[in-house]
């Protein structure tokens, strides 16, 4: 059989295992949440609430049917993609997901790129002199950060620059005397393109004031990973035959690290950050409560405190649904790319 | 390795110009951002609080946040003022009640229109009540006391109760009876609406999302119009960043909600020192712990009492809230009628000791007493932990507390289940009466001798009832002037000498201001009175 009807095959077993993951992952939230001690209804009325009332709000909520009914009726709404009501507020789950992914996703993606760009500069900088001085300041940095408990980092960053210098934001998303752009949720992306429509760049310019502290602490917390990843990986890379046998052929020291031994010591630092995006789009949570980012993880945090159980279903569901894509999608981009890769 | 080196050099410069250019260009964004945000922000204020809002509607509504924010968007019929007086609002005078005390009627401004132009009747406030006790969440505030709601005139509310009630008119002035336009309501009679609000108060809401709003003056306003061009609400979600943003002067007002004690004493200190305009509102949430008196130990009556005169108000009031919070030995708060400042005992380790002995204890054998907090409030915890010293310290060869930490929704679901010795607890009524102290801690449906088997007692985690008890608190209920004052301290004294229960601290809302901004000034319902602040006109 030919390898790329092996890829597609690989494909087709990976996408038809995701469903039963996601299902496996929500029937464990459910379950777990109603074996978890605490009652939405002391979160919404308070423990004082008469009997009646509180009776009255569980049978609104369908909380007083059985929990096989429950779950029933759980799975029916997910097999139509729906999630439910939040409890708190009654409005679509869907709706509350879309106002807080967004505000995740795009943090996480500048912080990606902050942590590529950083980390993949770091790691790159000491193949010249290995254990170089160069090489052990790129060495530190990458355990230093990775070893940072990133709220401590979070809120000395917080100090330092929002607090003593007073030059950025302490939190939030947006400033509070401009109104948020509409749309996607996207700010940086919303707020770009007004700019461009109009020419002012005002609501640009606040998302970004707002976003460089969350996203530059996520960002250099995780970029120690890619340094130490590439670090290593490209210094296994130039000490291989093949990279011998090119530097034997001749060729130029930059053009064997760029065009030999860079692309196979990035394969796995591929696989790297495939690992991060799906941990990042369940959200940083300690972040995003340290700078009141209103992302998917700040408010899951919100909805387990308040036994929002639809809420939490939801927001767990479409997270793993993610998760699994993207894990999917990473693997898939590796498989095709190293071609010694077997399935 | 030579060219590598090679490689490297325009490598790193290329970098270090990248991040130079990135970080020149971020700081003059932060100029003109800033620029931008000051031009916008003329005569506006920004108020930053805790409270992320996740609904506006009046009856959806139960949080400290939202309630802050329909009391400026929002007009209630009546209003307690700062000094703690009832005043007619939209309505024009203090309800009318029948001989019988059942029926209730309110006459109603005229000329006052909704932020979208429908005017203001009693039919609209007909909708807005009925669609209260449909849908709301705390519907039971005005179920559990009104039969029906009717218009028998164009401005003319009434009311038919189902026993009689004297606190007619602070009951409405509960921010989640604010009357609602029937015109923009048409389509959420049976549901929600959390993001936008429309009726009748002194700013319009503009823009609503969880973490932010904005309120602009309604210009169709019936009274004194706002002091300042708008308010803008924020919600930072720790204590840090609060404390942070008001001192970076990022922030006009701060709230004191959720603020850690350490910060809101630093805030304190800088007021006295004229570095910024502090404000306190009514102290109406008591702290108190529930002793769970149908199981041993606590059962004894004399044991209770023991503790009652172990605990140290005055200390821990000071250890642990630096002295914010007053200690409170009484479960009416003091700006309520019927409050009795002396009901508790205060602290007499001399007595204490002497019941201890008596109950068998001190002798060599010492009392071991579970305390329960709430793990996610962090003044529960210093409050356990320095009781704990103290009565090491001072009574440590009769008792000693066993502390354990709950998070606080965990805790509250077992309450009712007599799973809790002692534990922290804190309460603040839905709207300013003594029977919203009384009722929801003393109240009991089904009792057997003293002990409460169904009710709020029971529900509060002490179980503890007294033959005529609800009787007495239905009554006082009823009565008005000195002779409910009298009755509710009657109540307040039994109670004391049972002691189900022990009053430990008073909280009182807290602002802050920056010094360009007037002092903050809350209302009698601890709200703080947005409409009042205003800037000397010094930009930020």
């Amino acid at each position: 059989m030919s390898r790329r009807s092996d890829l597609l095959r690989y494909l087709a077993a990976r996408l038809a295992l995701a469903p039963v993951m996601v299902w496996l992952i929500a029937s464990l939230v459910f379950l777990l949440l109603r074996v978890a001690p605490g009652d939405p209804i002391d979160a919404l009325l308070g423990s004082r609430a008469p009997a009646a009332a509180r009776a009255a709000l569980r049978a609104q909520l369908g909380l007083d049917q059985p929990l096989w009914h429950q779950y029933g009726h759980f799975l029916n709404q997910l097999l139509h993609g729906e999630l439910g009501q939040s409890l708190t507020n009654q409005e679509p789950v869907t709706a509350v997901i879309r106002q807080s992914l967004p505000a995740s996703l795009e943090l996480g993606v500048v912080a990606l790129v902050l942590a590529a760009v950083v980390g993949l500069a770091v790691g790159f900088s000491g193949v010249a002199r290995p254990e170089g001085r160069l090489d052990l300041a790129g060495r530190l940095y990458g355990i230093g950060t990775y070893a940072l408990p990133p709220f401590w980092a979070a809120m000395v960053v917080q100090l330092v620059f929002a607090v003593w210098l007073g030059w950025l934001p302490v939190g939030g998303r947006f400033p509070p005397t401009l109104i948020p752009p509409t749309g996607s949720g996207f700010y940086l992306l919303e707020s770009l393109r007004a700019g461009l429509g109009t020419g002012h760049w005002h609501q640009l310019l606040g998302t970004v004031r707002h976003l460089v502290l969350p996203a530059g602490t996520l960002g250099l917390l995780l970029s120690g990973i890619f340094a130490n990843a590439l670090r290593l990986n490209l210094r296994r890379a130039l000490d291989s035959d093949y990279v011998e046998a090119a530097r034997s052929r001749g060729l130029g020291e930059g053009r064997v690290i760029l065009r030999h031994a860079l692309p196979n010591a990035l394969l796995p630092v591929l696989t790297i950050t495939g690992i991060t995006v799906a941990s990042l789009i369940g959200g940083a949570l300690l972040i995003e409560v340290t700078y009141s980012w209103p992302g998917i993880a700040f408010r899951l945090q919100e909805a387990i405190g308040q036994r929002d159980y639809p809420l939490v279903q939801g927001i767990v569901v479409v997270v793993a649904a993610l998760v699994v894509m993207v894990t999917v999608a990473v693997d898939l981009v590796v498989a095709m790319l190293d071609p010694r890769i077997r399935f | 390795m030579v060219q590598a080196r090679r490689l490297n050099r325009p490598l790193s410069l290329l970098t270090s110009a990248l991040a130079l250019g990135l970080a020149c260009g971020l700081a003059g964004c932060q100029r003109q951002a800033g620029k931008q945000s000051l031009a916008a922000s003329t005569n506006q204020l920004v108020v930053a609080s805790k409270n992320r809002i996740d609904t506006v509607d009046p009856a959806g509504a139960y949080t400290f946040g939202a309630m802050q924010l329909l009391s400026a968007i929002g007009d209630p019929l009546y209003a307690i003022d700062p000094g703690g007086q009832i005043q007619p609002k939209l309505a024009l005078a203090l309800p009318q009640v029948s001989a019988d005390g059942l029926t209730v009627r309110v006459a109603l401004r005229q000329g006052v229109r909704f932020h979208d132009g429908t005017p203001f009747n009693a039919a609209a406030m007909v909708f807005t009540l009925q669609r209260f006790l449909a849908i709301g969440k705390l519907s039971y505030l005005l179920g559990d006391r009104v039969q029906s709601v009717g218009a028998i005139g164009p401005y003319t509310l009434e009311l038919r109760l189902k026993r009689p009630f004297a606190a007619m008119a602070p009951l409405l002035s509960a921010v989640n009876l604010t009357p609602l336009s029937p015109t923009a309501y048409r389509n959420h009679a049976n549901r929600f609406l959390n993001d936008r609000f429309v009726g009748t108060g002194p700013y319009r809401l503009t823009f609503f999302s969880d973490q932010q709003q904005r309120l602009e003056p309604f210009a169709g306003y019936w009274g004194k119009p706002p002091a300042n061009g708008g308010i803008n609400l924020v919600a930072l979600s720790n204590s840090t960043a609060l404390f942070g943003a008001l001192t970076s002067g990022e922030v006009d007002v701060l709230l004191s909600t959720s603020l850690e004690i350490d910060q809101q004493a630093a805030l304190h200190r800088s007021a006295l020192r004229h570095k910024l305009r502090e404000g306190q509102g009514p102290a109406l949430e008591i702290g108190y712990l529930s002793l769970l008196t149908d199981q041993p130990p606590l059962q004894s009556p004399g044991l209770r009492r023991a503790i009652a005169l172990s605990l140290d108000r005055r200390t821990i009031s000071q250890r642990v809230t630096l002295g914010l919070r007053a200690p409170l030995r009484d479960l009416v708060p003091p700006s309520l009628v019927g409050s009795d400042p002396q009901a508790w005992p205060s602290y007499n380790p001399k007595a204490a000791r002497a019941l201890y002995r008596q109950a068998g204890y001190c002798k060599g054998k010492r009392l071991s007493l579970p305390l329960t907090f709430r793990s996610n409030v962090p003044s529960d915890r210093l409050f356990a932990l320095t009781w704990q010293a103290q009565l090491r310290q001072d009574l440590g060869d009769c008792v000693s507390l066993e502390v354990t930490g709950m998070e606080a929704t965990t805790a509250y679901r077992q309450l009712g289940d007599g799973a809790f010795t002692m534990i922290l607890l804190d309460w603040m009524g839905d709207f300013p009466d003594p029977d919203n102290y009384l009722v929801p801690l003393l109240g009991c449906d089904q009792a057997q001798g003293n002990r409460c088997l169904k009710g709020a007692s029971a529900a509060s985690g002490s179980f503890w009832s007294q033959p005529g008890l609800e009787q007495a608190l239905q009554r006082s209920a009823s009565l008005s002037g000195p002779g409910r004052a009298a009755l509710l301290r009657r109540i307040q004294r039994q109670t004391a000498a049972a002691t189900p229960y022990l009053p430990v601290w008073l909280v009182a809302p807290r602002a802050w201001a920056q010094r360009r901004v007037s002092q903050p000034r809350f209302d009698g319902s601890g709200r703080l009175l947005l409409q009042d602040l205003r800037t000397s006109g010094a930009p930020r």
